[in-house]
């Protein structure tokens, strides 16, 4: 065959004659966008991603189409090129309806792809569930019992009837892997030699130590406590994550070559020059391990403690007096842990005071719903005017409140009502209000003002350089378990770029989201949320067994089976989410009025989601020209036309020989193939 | 004396029939007179209209005739006193209007009876035709069009002899020449009069061309909206091959070559070539990709010529009067003459050929007599909605290809919609795109979603909804657009945005940034108030208002409220003071 020389962006390439533009440029690993070409399919032309220039000639070419002819000069990036590609992305995405991760991934603070590992637990497979869970999460036996888990106050399922019960859907498939003989165990890249010191072993230290080993880099944990675990093993009390638990999953972590060093406080045992003269690249991950007050007179009383402290004294064994009547001040989660906790300590009376409602309350409902049935009692809208007693608490004066005008959080104010008061009797106080940061042995590390590290919200580097920052001890301050591995997760990804010398650059894919309504899902069979079977309340109370029992295996697997699916099945292959992605595209842009966007069975097991489907026609020609068929059509004219099967026939059903060829060549997600 | 009633569609819709009909009941059986029907004279604005033929010589032109006038017609025809007809017999002024033209497409239009082959041939029907194949190889034909300069008249204007010459230079058993007469500019309608006033003229042209590129069959591509046309058309092909003029050995030749007709439903992106071919294939109508070219791959992968009606109605002329006299016509980049739909706010509207190279001024205030009821002139939109807009400034372009292509519009097909100053300028881009998106084939992202969101975009700005950065936004789709369409529908279909924003910015500025329409068109951003001082309380506009939107005591002033207000003109045009203002 003839050859013929041509020139892409420069570089010279060889062709055959009467070769198109693009297939020269594929052949030769040159990637130029397109969506509607099939090498097997007869031209289309529709997409107008794969324009070109080419020298002398005015117009852009669209290289699926142009024979290539010797000595052409083409250019792919020139700015005319881009900007028509652009628009042309910006346009089809303008039209685009479909969500590329569902609301569960996209809520969890570490992405974790809970759709995914749902489905495999709905598959039976806890432990590909368990390796695509600890992408993410290195600890889902931990996690999964005790994250107040965003993945499902945003599951879909809601609009149905119950969220996805997702939390302890990954504590099931985490405790089976556990339970197994093979764990899952991730597979580590070559040694890199280079090495890693993280300050801190709670969730934020254990993620990065996870993700750093499994890079092949030395990683050792310095943790000022005896045992790894942070929050986790100190602050989250036993009936809620057994510490055996917790044990076995800090140990895999061990497993994989890091070394721990327990025992150990920054600015006592050992400096932070110390760490950054001996290693590549630090990690504070120190925590918020200070308490607050209770910030109302007399709270200097004997009696009076922090929820975090008299937290942690129980985890490590202790059993305190608190006396009969016990007061818990807060609605968090600290605070729901101290007013169980203190029940279990033995004290008779134990209340919670909390200045809003229960409807403001930051605990988890579920939390409050189990404190009450253990007894423990509420007292919405009072906050501690004065502790009272004779150097030790005898009584507290709470001030009655009301809700006023919502405040910057949206939540409303609560305001005092004047003159109102009441006092009850008190031996113990346990303020449970909010945690700081200690900023030990922190040195030149800069600080915020609420005396947390400063770490780029991006890149997690500190003001030092190869010193870099997560978790509960930066910048806001005290969060969720879940917010500190993201933060781990990312700073282990800065710190791998840190140490190849790569920039810290970070970049957070665009993907395509939807609305939706009960509307939407009117047609779902209602089928409730799996209940966990728990402790009985009064036995419970009296010890720190797990409260929770765990999933059966068959109400495991039917709650997996719940999931609405709402992320892309396709999205790992999307072409288009790929182009919408890349620089320059604003794929907002020119948003406007969508095409009717629904989804139909087109064919026996094909599914067709007309928002998703962007007309490049390539299963039309498939079934037409490859299949010899031609089931698929276009129906409507403008922007109202979609692909239906022909002349909208039912009968295409009954003659597709049900190939799936169709859904084999769709560039984006809008052929699904229906088990 | 011989009484001959235009019938063309646009007669028709006049009257014309009725006209017939009452001329029928008075005449039948006279044998002093004959009645007769001819086609469409180009003079739409004075329709019906019915000539008054004393043998060859035209007596009388009577304009504006309803049945009414069917006496005083007989009357004057019987005694021939013609000055009974005075009242309705046209003005010399308005005869102007087809003095300054030049007929070559339409030279029989209004004149022949379309259903007759012996008036055509008793004009200079098929004398190209014998004279074509007696005399001439096809290399020759495509010379003679190649002196003469003809160029495609549908709208792109490509050179004929090329297109021609490539349908030739393909070699095939099967060959096919196709006429686009899917005629789908709004306001243009030149190949719908020619085919109706003069089919002969079209079978003609058509058999030069399949004779010059080797045709094995002819089709023609007609609206089925164009029921007059394809009736006589019909006839035409009958006649012909009775005379045979079509079908096998045409005049005794070698020569064989039939004809049918193929009546399309109406989608606007059929008249681009390609998609034109789909829709003949029986498939959906679609664009293709070109290369190949259909004169490579056109019709059932068989090697195509398509062209225009108006194309193939000057061919039988070029080949009867030399090809260098049809480009002594013209420009140096424009031969021959142009036939032009005059519509809109035009005194004279209707189809108007002239030769290339008169300038828009000669049409639009010479030919078509300026403005209706004296305002003022303010754009032409040309070539319809792939076309652009012309403004005041420029109304000295010259019309050839090259001049009119250079303002951002385009000479297209011919369409020509005359704007005075009441139009907005963008409700007029919107109305062209509220078109073309609608047309859209769907094949391609450009024109699918490109149209649909210049659309809207144009939308909220009639809808004082416009935003800052609108105008950029849409110049940056138009321009993508344009590159990125698949076929003229959608890289045209930005034109008439583009010519607007480059003539009119301003009024797309005050539509935006004020929320006013400087032509007072787009009723979202009016405002109706009664001027207190002239307001005489005589409560016509308040019983008018459909919407009870105006309330005041007699003899005293009256407001609007502007809340119920649908700004509907219903009151300005009731008041006899002058004392409601729209702003």
């Amino acid at each position: 065959m003839e050859q013929i020389k041509i020139k892409i962006d420069g570089k010279e390439i060889v062709g055959n004659k009467g070769e198109t533009i693009l297939q020269i440029a594929m052949n030769n690993g040159i990637e130029i966008p397109n969506l509607c070409y099939h090498s097997e399919l007869k031209l289309y032309g529709a997409c107008g991603l794969c324009v070109v220039e080419a020298e002398g000639i005015p117009k852009l070419l669209r290289a699926c189409a142009t024979v290539a002819s010797d000595g052409m000069d083409i250019h792919t990036d020139t700015p005319r090129v881009v900007k028509a590609r652009r628009v042309a992305i910006e346009l089809i995405m303008s039209d685009h309806e479909g969500d590329c991760k569902g609301p569960c991934v996209l809520n969890c603070p570490a992405h974790t792809d809970a759709q995914d590992y749902v489905k495999k637990i709905a598959e039976g497979d806890d432990r590909e569930a368990v390796r695509i869970i600890k992408e993410k999460v290195p600890i889902p036996a931990s996690i999964g019992r005790v994250c107040p888990h965003p993945c499902e106050t945003h599951c879909r399922r809601a609009l149905v009837e119950e969220p996805l019960s997702i939390a302890y859907l990954k504590a099931f498939a985490a405790d089976n892997d556990l339970k197994s003989d093979n764990p899952y165990v991730p597979e580590k890249k070559e040694a890199t030699n280079k090495k890693v010191a993280i300050i801190g072993g709670g969730p934020a230290g254990l993620a990065a130590a996870y993700r750093l080993a499994v890079g092949g880099h030395d990683v050792t944990v310095y943790d000022m406590m005896e045992e790894m675990g942070g929050m986790l093993r100190y602050g989250i009390p036993e009936y809620r994550l057994p510490k055996a638990v917790l044990a076995q999953e800090t140990k895999a972590i061990e497993n994989l070559g890091v070394t721990y060093k327990n025992g150990v406080k920054l600015g006592k045992d050992i400096t932070l020059k110390e760490l950054r003269d001996n290693n590549d690249a630090v990690l504070v991950a120190v925590g918020a391990w200070k308490g607050s007050g209770v910030y109302c007179p007399g709270e200097d009383k004997e009696g009076v403690l922090s929820g975090i402290d008299f937290l942690r004294e129980v985890n490590q064994g202790a059993r305190p007096d608190l006396g009969k009547n016990v007061i818990v001040v807060g609605g968090g989660n600290t605070a729901m842990d101290a007013c169980r906790t203190a029940k279990r300590c033995g004290a008779e009376n134990v209340y919670v005071v909390y200045r809003r409602t229960r409807e403001e309350a930051p605990a988890e409902d579920l939390e409050i719903t189990e404190a009450i049935e253990e007894g423990v009692e509420f007292k919405f809208l009072t906050n501690p005017a004065e502790i009272l007693g004779d150097g030790k608490v005898e009584q507290v004066k709470l001030q009655i409140m009301e809700l006023g005008e919502p405040d910057e959080s949206g939540r409303r104010r609560p305001v005092p009502v004047e003159g109102k008061f009441e006092t009850i009797d008190a031996d113990t106080v346990i303020a449970a209000i909010g945690q700081k940061c200690l900023p030990d042995g922190l040195d030149d590390i800069e600080l915020t003002k609420k005396g947390t590290v400063v770490a780029d919200e991006q890149s997690a580097l500190t003001n030092l350089d190869g010193v870099f920052a997560a978790g509960d001890a930066t910048n806001r301050g005290a969060s969720i378990a879940i917010d500190a591995i993201a933060e781990g997760n990312r700073a282990a990804e800065a710190i791998e770029l840190y140490l190849a010398g790569k920039p810290l650059e970070f970049y957070e894919p665009y993907v395509s989201e939807t609305e939706k309504t009960a509307e939407d899902f009117a047609d779902r069979e209602k089928l409730p949320r799996a209940v966990m079977a728990v402790e009985d309340p009064k036995q419970r109370a009296t010890n720190f067994d797990s409260v929770i029992k765990g999933f059966t295996d068959e109400q495991a697997r039917a709650e997996a089976k719940r999931c609405l699916e709402c992320g892309c099945h396709d999205y790992h292959d999307c072409k288009l989410i790929r182009y919408a992605q890349a620089e320059p595209v604003d794929p907002h842009r020119l948003d406007g009025k969508k095409h009717e966007c629904y989804k139909e069975q087109c064919l026996v097991t094909i599914e067709r989601d007309q928002g998703k489907c962007m007309l490049c026609n390539q299963c039309v020609r498939t079934c037409k020209e490859r299949i010899g068929e031609g089931l698929l059509g276009l129906v409507g004219r403008g922007f109202k036309t979609v692909i239906k099967p022909e002349f909208e026939g039912t009968d295409a059903i009954a003659v597709c020989k049900d190939c799936h060829q169709c859904a084999d060549v769709c560039p984006t997600g809008a052929l699904k193939i229906l088990s | 004396m011989r009484v001959v009633i235009g019938e063309g569609s646009c007669g028709v819709a006049a009257g014309a029939a009725k006209v017939h009909e009452a001329l029928d009941a008075l005449l039948t059986g006279n044998e002093n007179f004959e009645i007769g029907s001819t086609g469409c004279i180009g003079m739409c604005f004075l329709e019906p209209i019915v000539d008054l033929y004393d043998g060859d010589k035209l007596a009388r032109r009577l304009v504006h005739v309803s049945a009414d006038n069917a006496q005083a017609i007989y009357d004057a025809a019987n005694t021939g006193d013609l000055s009974k007809v005075d009242d309705i017999t046209i003005k010399p002024e308005d005869e102007e209007f087809l003095n300054g033209q030049t007929r070559i497409a339409l030279r029989h239009c209004g004149l022949i009876d379309p259903t007759s082959l012996n008036d055509y041939r008793a004009a200079d029907g098929y004398e190209g035709l014998q004279k074509v194949l007696n005399n001439m190889s096809p290399e020759d034909v495509i010379e003679e069009i190649k002196t003469s300069g003809l160029a495609g008249r549908g709208g792109a204007g490509f050179p004929t002899w090329f297109k021609w010459n490539a349908a030739r230079q393909s070699e095939s058993e099967e060959k096919y020449l196709i006429c686009n007469a899917d005629e789908g500019d709004p306001g243009a309608f030149m190949d719908r009069a020619v085919i109706e006033s003069d089919p002969h003229n079209l079978i003609e042209g058509m058999l030069i061309g399949a004779y010059a590129i080797g045709a094995t069959e002819m089709i023609v591509y007609v609206r089925a909206e164009y029921p007059l046309a394809i009736k006589h058309l019909e006839e035409a092909m009958k006649q012909a091959r009775e005379a045979n003029l079509l079908g096998k050995n045409i005049l005794g030749t070698d020569f064989s070559c039939d004809m049918r007709i193929k009546a399309g439903a109406g989608a606007f992106v059929c008249g681009e070539e390609t998609a034109l071919i789909e829709s003949l294939e029986g498939k959906r109508g679609m664009p293709r990709l070109k290369p190949p070219f259909p004169a490579q791959v056109g019709y059932m992968n068989e090697p195509s010529n398509i062209n225009n009606v108006e194309t193939f109605a000057n061919v039988a002329w070029i080949m009867n009067n030399g090809g260098e006299k049809f480009a002594a016509m013209g420009t140096e980049d424009s031969k021959g003459t142009k036939v032009f739909a005059l519509t809109g706010k035009i005194r004279k509207g209707g189809l108007v050929e002239i030769p290339m190279g008169k300038t828009l001024r000669d049409v639009i205030f010479g030919i078509g007599g300026g403005i209706r009821d004296d305002k003022e002139f303010k754009a032409v939109q040309m070539g319809g909605p792939s076309g652009g807009c012309i403004p005041k400034d420029l109304l000295d372009t010259v019309i050839d290809y090259k001049a009119l292509g250079a303002t951002g519009a385009i000479m297209g097909s011919g369409g020509m919609v005359v704007m005075d100053e009441s139009t907005c300028m963008v409700g007029m881009a919107k109305f062209f795109l509220d078109f073309t998106a609608s047309e859209s084939c769907g094949k391609c992202v450009h024109c699918r979603i490109g149209t649909k969101r210049m659309q809207e975009i144009l939308t909220r700005i009639v809808n004082g909804e416009g935003k800052e950065g609108d105008i950029e936004l849409l110049e940056d789709l138009c321009t993508a657009v344009k590159d990125g369409a698949l076929c003229g529908l959608g890289q045209t279909a930005p034109n008439p945005v583009l010519t607007t924003i480059r003539y009119f910015r301003d009024e797309y500025e005050a539509h935006i940034n004020e929320k006013k329409c400087p032509a007072k068109e787009c009723t979202a951003l009016l405002t109706y108030r009664i001027d207190a001082d002239k307001c005489r309380g005589c409560t016509l506009c308040a019983k008018k208002c459909p919407v009870s939107a105006i309330d005041g005591e007699r003899k005293n002033p009256h407001k609007i409220d502007p809340e119920k207000c649908i700004r509907c003109g219903q009151c300005i045009a009731t008041c006899k003071f002058g004392a409601i203002v729209c702003e």
